[in-house]
């Protein structure tokens, strides 16, 4: 009876008492690995700080119109201590990753391990979305500029038109490199595209007939009164 | 400083020569209708005024393919005896060769600079291939002050339609005035003389890939002379007539490249500039006289309405980096009647200081920076036909002269906004 009362209440509490010291070294390491990230990230942070602020980074990216893109995302904080931020956390998350592998949990290690192989995605499509927004402006700038010096009256939608297909064909781009409805996600842009083409085509081709008549005209017959100044 | 390697034949062609007194440079690109009457008027300026010196006329070709180069080496004096009191002694040399580099006036330039130099030549002069106006006397006006009076760095001075040379008129002779102090009227006017030893000095900066080598180059050998303490002055050429400009050309391009090169050189001289307070004339050699010149058609109507068009959308861009009155008084004056459209002499300077600054913080991508100036070129331009329509040349003269003391009083303003 006394046997039978320590193999059901005694022994698995001695198992249990067992499993939990030999785990306790590895969570003591783990606990390490983290509470190590979370002050090299804070250090690597510091760090970055004083190199950003000695290079004069957020007057670069105040000219290049990267400050106004945050502003736009919600994000008040300079590039310089944005960039700080995402620095410390992604040293954080890079310990956090090592410390869970070193509990060696099956289940937690597979997650960590998706996650960081994810991770390059995440990265590339911001890059993808940073550089389409930049991009973008300034193609924009550039065609706003040409057409107004070419006396064009629609310049700011030609503008807007070229910064907005650069900043559609950037998110696509990003969708993509996210696996985010990969196939759709072409599809959709090549119909929305297409679309908005095909649809400017027979607005101007139905709507502008008559001027594209006079325009042509105009073109063929007769000559158009030129300024003589001579500039140089 | 990076040489162009000058061709096979040219090298021997020098080794022939070995070397010269004088070389005037033509260069070209599609010229073949007007360059014949410049390689005469050259030849009989040579042989009329030079004949005891050794003359080379170099012809820089940008790639024509009209058969410019063949029409310089065709072009000939057929009855000199008519045009020349003396029979040349020393033969005149003619070299006719593509230059390498970016296609463009100063690439071109560059090429005739190394032949010079190779040559050793004493004085030099370049001048337009579209001329209509050039004379024999032009090679005189352009040579003589270097070899007889000492002088480097010889500018044309020319009569011209009031409407003529808008952008020296409006920018680049108020803006190199009022910085350098050196009253040169026609800074980019094309044509010039200067002396073996500035060709030489011209050599030896590493500009060939800049705007210099393209319409920068007439403003950069100006304020290089100037600004390097070269002996500098003028010489009345008389009018100036030639074809009218590529109508392909783009006014921005050319507004950029010249104002570009201009605004690069605040940069290199700024130790110069900002120790410059007011003008002091320069020298003037040649006999003037008045010369009547064609009219000209302006569409104002169109002018007014590119501004106004350039208000609307390039507003945001010019606020980053113009003072507030300037951007209230466009606003206004975007607004205001065709007929009542005036932009003031105080306000121009302060736009185009503005844009001086701008560039030399690099507040904004140069390029976009430089394009967005052409709508409020174009106003200025309007507005000084709308004022001067009735004036006689002597009267837009002293408009001009206006126009100037205002960016020389103005400068205080370029100062401040340049180091702050």
């Amino acid at each position: 009876m006394g046997n039978l009362l320590q193999r059901l209440t005694i022994e698995p509490f001695e198992r249990f008492f067992d499993k939990v010291i030999q785990f306790l070294p590895t969570l003591i390491t783990s606990g390490f690995i983290l509470i190590a990230g979370i002050v090299i990230g804070v250090f690597l942070k510091a760090v970055f700080l004083k190199l950003a602020r000695a290079v004069k980074l957020d007057a670069v990216s105040e000219r290049s119109g990267i400050i106004d893109l945050m502003r736009k995302g919600g994000i008040k904080d300079s590039v310089s201590v944005f960039l700080s931020k995402v620095i410390a956390w992604i040293t954080i998350a890079v310990f956090a990753v090592i410390s869970m592998r070193e509990l060696q949990i099956p289940a937690v290690e597979r997650l960590f391990e998706n996650l960081l192989l994810y991770l390059p995605n995440v990265f590339a499509a911001a890059l993808i979305l940073l550089f389409g927004y930049l991009l973008g402006n300034f193609f924009g700038r550039t065609a706003l500029i040409a057409s107004v010096n070419a006396g064009i009256k629609l310049s700011g939608l030609i503008s807007r038109f070229v910064k907005f297909t650069v900043f559609i064909l950037a998110g696509t781009m990003a969708l993509e490199q996210l696996g985010i409805g990969r196939g759709t996600i072409i599809i959709a842009f090549a119909i929305v595209f297409g679309g908005i083409v095909l649809a400017l085509a027979i607005a101007f081709g139905l709507g502008g007939r008559d001027i594209a008549k006079a325009y042509l005209e105009k073109k063929l017959t007769e000559k158009e009164e030129k300024d003589e100044i001579e500039h140089l | 400083m990076n040489g162009t390697v000058l061709r096979k034949e040219i090298q021997e062609r020098i080794d022939e020569i070995k070397e010269a007194d004088i070389l005037v440079g033509i260069p070209s690109y599609n010229n073949a209708r007007t360059i014949a009457h410049v390689v005469k008027a050259v030849h009989a300026g040579f042989a009329k005024y030079f004949p005891d010196k050794k003359c080379v006329l170099v012809n820089s070709d940008g790639g024509s393919t009209d058969g410019t180069m063949s029409v310089v080496q065709d072009a000939t004096i057929e009855d000199s005896l008519s045009i020349l009191l003396h029979h040349r002694i020393v033969p005149a040399f003619k070299i006719t060769t593509p230059y390498h580099g970016i296609p463009g006036k100063g690439s071109a330039f560059r090429t005739i600079f190394e032949i010079a130099d190779a040559l050793n030549v004493k004085a030099c002069a370049v001048v337009d291939s579209d001329l209509r106006s050039i004379t024999p006397e032009w090679v005189e006006l352009l040579v003589k002050p270097v070899l007889d009076g000492g002088f480097d760095y010889i500018a044309p001075l020319y009569h011209r339609h009031k409407y003529d040379g808008t952008i020296t008129n409006s920018i680049v002779y108020p803006l190199t005035r009022a910085l350098y102090g050196r009253r040169v009227r026609q800074p980019i006017g094309g044509d010039f003389g200067f002396s073996g030893n500035l060709a030489k000095f011209y050599l030896t900066k590493d500009v060939w890939n800049t705007d210099v080598a393209r319409y920068g180059i007439d403003i950069w050998m100006t304020t290089t002379a100037i600004a390097n303490d070269f002996r500098v002055c003028q010489s009345f050429l008389g009018a100036k007539i030639h074809d009218p400009k590529d109508p392909g050309a783009d006014l921005s391009a050319m507004l950029h490249q010249v104002v570009g090169a201009t605004f690069d050189l605040m940069d290199t001289y700024s130790g110069k500039w900002k120790a410059v307070k007011g003008s002091e004339p320069t020298l003037t050699c040649g006999f003037q006289y008045a010369v009547g010149l064609e009219p000209v058609s302006v569409n104002l109507d169109r002018m007014i309405d590119k501004f106004r068009l350039g208000v609307n959308e390039l507003k945001d861009i010019w606020r980053e980096f113009l003072p507030e009155d300037v951007m209230k008084f466009l606003y206004k004056a975007g607004k205001q009647p065709k007929k009542k459209f005036h932009m003031p002499d105080d306000i121009w300077a302060e736009i185009i200081y503005g844009f001086a600054i701008a560039a030399h913080k690099k507040m904004i991508n140069k390029e976009h920076l430089l394009k967005s100036l052409t709508p409020l070129y174009i106003g200025r331009v309007a507005s000084f036909v709308i004022e001067t329509w009735e004036s006689s040349a002597e009267e837009v003269e002293d408009r001009i002269e206006k126009l100037c003391i205002t960016f020389e009083n103005k400068k205080d303003f370029l100062m401040d906004g340049w180091d702050r």
